[in-house]
C-alpha cells in the first residue's frame, strides 16, 4: 500500500487537494446553493480524477468506471440523505 | 451468520476477493435504500412533526444576553432590545415563509429598510443579520460571530437598539426555523464614555421584555437523527473499504477494481461535510 502511494504521490497529492479544495469552499460559504454545488463539482473531479489515474496505469476497463460512478453517487445521495431529512 | 457477515464486510474466494457491500450491485442497492428511506423520513416528518421534527430552543432574550456578552467583550456598549425592532423581524421572517425566499432582499425587491420603517422605528442606522437552521440561541451566535460581515453587524458601536424573531415555517418546502435580528439607532452614534450608560440601562431593560421565541422539542430531533444516520452508514463503508484493502495487500491478490484509497478519502470528506452541512446557514 505504502509502495503505491510514495510512486502514485503525484496523484493522491492532487486528489487531496481537490477534495480540501471542496472542503474549504462548503466551509466558507453560507450559501446553501454553493455549497451544494460544490459538493456535486467535487465530487465530478474525484470521479474524473480516479478514471485518468486508470488510464494512466492502463488498466482501466467500464468496470472500474462504473465503480467511480456509484461511489461518487453513494457520496451525493447521502448529502442528499441529510439535507433533505434534517 | 457470522459467515454471511463475512461475506458482506470481508474479501474471500466466495465473494471474489472483494467485499460483498461494495460489488456495483450493492452499491446501486444502497444508494436506492437510501433514497427510499429519506422519502420515508420526509413523510415521517410532515406527518408527524412532535415525533419527528427539528428541535428548537430559542428565545429573544437568551440572543439579546448573549450578544450584549460578545459586545461587552470587545468594550462596546449593549443593544437596548426594542419592541418595534422586533416587529420589523418578526414581519420580515413572515415575508421570507409567504414569498419563499432566503434573502435580505424579497424577489419583489422589498430590502430590510422597508420592514423597519413601517415598524415605526425611524433609523439612523440599521442592519441586519439572518439566520436558518438553528437549534440553540449559542448556536446562532457563535456563527455570527464566526462570518466576518455578521460580526461587525453585531459588534458594531453604530447600533443602540436590536430586535430579535425567531420562527419556524416552510421554505422550499421543507420546515426549517428562521432567525431575523434587526439592528438600529434612532440618533446618530454617540461617544464610547456614554456608551457605557446604555450598556447600564440594558441590563435593567432585558428582563422585563421577554419577546419572541420558539421551543420545540420533538421526541426525536431530526437534524441529529439524519446526521448520526448518515455518518454511521459512511463509516461503515470506510471501514469496509479499508478492511478490503488491508486484506487483499496482505494477501497480494491480483484484481482490477478502483482504488479503494481514492473511495476512503472521498468518503472522509463527505464525512466531514455530513458535519458541516448539518449546522445551519447565514446569509
Amino acid at each position: 500500500m505504502f509502495t503505491r502511494l510514495s510512486k502514485h504521490s503525484l496523484y493522491y497529492l492532487s486528489l487531496v487537494v481537490i477534495l480540501v479544495l471542496g472542503f474549504l469552499l462548503v466551509y466558507n460559504s453560507s450559501n446553501r446553493s454553493f455549497q451544494i454545488g460544490t459538493v456535486v463539482v467535487t465530487t465530478f473531479f474525484y470521479v474524473l480524477w480516479g478514471i485518468i489515474h486508470h488510464l494512466i496505469n492502463h488498466d482501466l476497463s467500464v468496470k472500474i468506471v462504473i465503480e467511480y460512478i456509484l461511489i461518487g453517487a453513494f457520496g451525493l445521495t447521502i448529502i442528499f440523505f441529510l439535507l433533505s431529512t434534517i | 451468520m457470522k459467515e454471511f457477515f463475512s461475506h458482506l464486510f470481508t474479501p474471500k474466494e466466495s465473494n471474489n476477493h472483494r467485499a460483498k457491500i461494495l460489488h456495483h450491485a450493492n452499491l446501486f442497492l444502497s444508494i436506492v435504500f437510501l433514497l427510499l428511506t429519506s422519502f420515508f423520513i420526509q413523510t415521517v416528518k410532515a406527518k408527524f412533526p412532535s415525533v419527528l421534527g427539528i428541535q428548537v430552543n430559542i428565545s429573544s432574550e437568551e440572543l439579546l444576553t448573549l450578544t450584549n456578552k460578545e459586545r461587552q467583550s470587545v468594550g462596546v456598549g449593549s443593544l437596548i432590545f426594542n419592541e418595534k425592532l422586533s416587529q420589523a423581524a418578526s414581519n420580515k421572517a413572515q415575508d421570507m415563509f409567504e414569498y419563499d425566499y432566503w434573502a435580505h432582499n424579497s424577489p419583489s425587491g422589498k430590502t430590510p429598510w422597508v420592514f423597519i420603517k413601517s415598524s415605526g422605528y425611524r433609523y439612523v442606522y440599521a442592519g441586519e443579520n439572518l439566520a436558518r437552521g438553528f437549534s440553540t440561541a449559542e448556536d446562532v451566535i457563535r456563527a455570527w460571530m464566526a462570518s466576518p460581515d455578521h460580526r461587525n453587524n453585531m459588534l458594531s458601536s453604530n447600533y443602540r437598539d436590536v430586535g430579535f424573531a425567531v420562527k419556524i415555517g416552510k421554505l422550499n418546502g421543507e420546515e426549517t426555523v428562521l432567525i431575523v435580528e434587526e439592528l438600529g439607532n434612532l440618533n446618530m452614534p454617540i461617544a464610547k464614555g456614554k456608551v457605557q450608560e446604555i450598556a447600564k440601562a440594558a441590563k435593567t431593560n432585558v428582563a422585563v421584555k421577554q419577546a419572541v421565541s420558539e421551543n420545540r422539542e420533538p421526541v426525536i430531533n431530526s437534524v441529529s437523527f439524519s446526521s448520526n444516520i448518515t455518518v454511521a452508514i459512511v463509516f461503515l463503508f470506510i471501514s469496509v473499504l479499508l478492511l478490503d484493502m488491508i486484506i487483499v495487500e496482505k494477501k497480494k491478490i491480483m484484481r482490477f477494481v478502483g482504488h479503494n484509497i481514492d473511495h476512503i478519502l472521498y468518503l472522509i470528506l463527505i464525512m466531514v461535510l455530513v458535519g458541516i452541512l448539518s449546522k445551519g446557514v447565514l446569509i
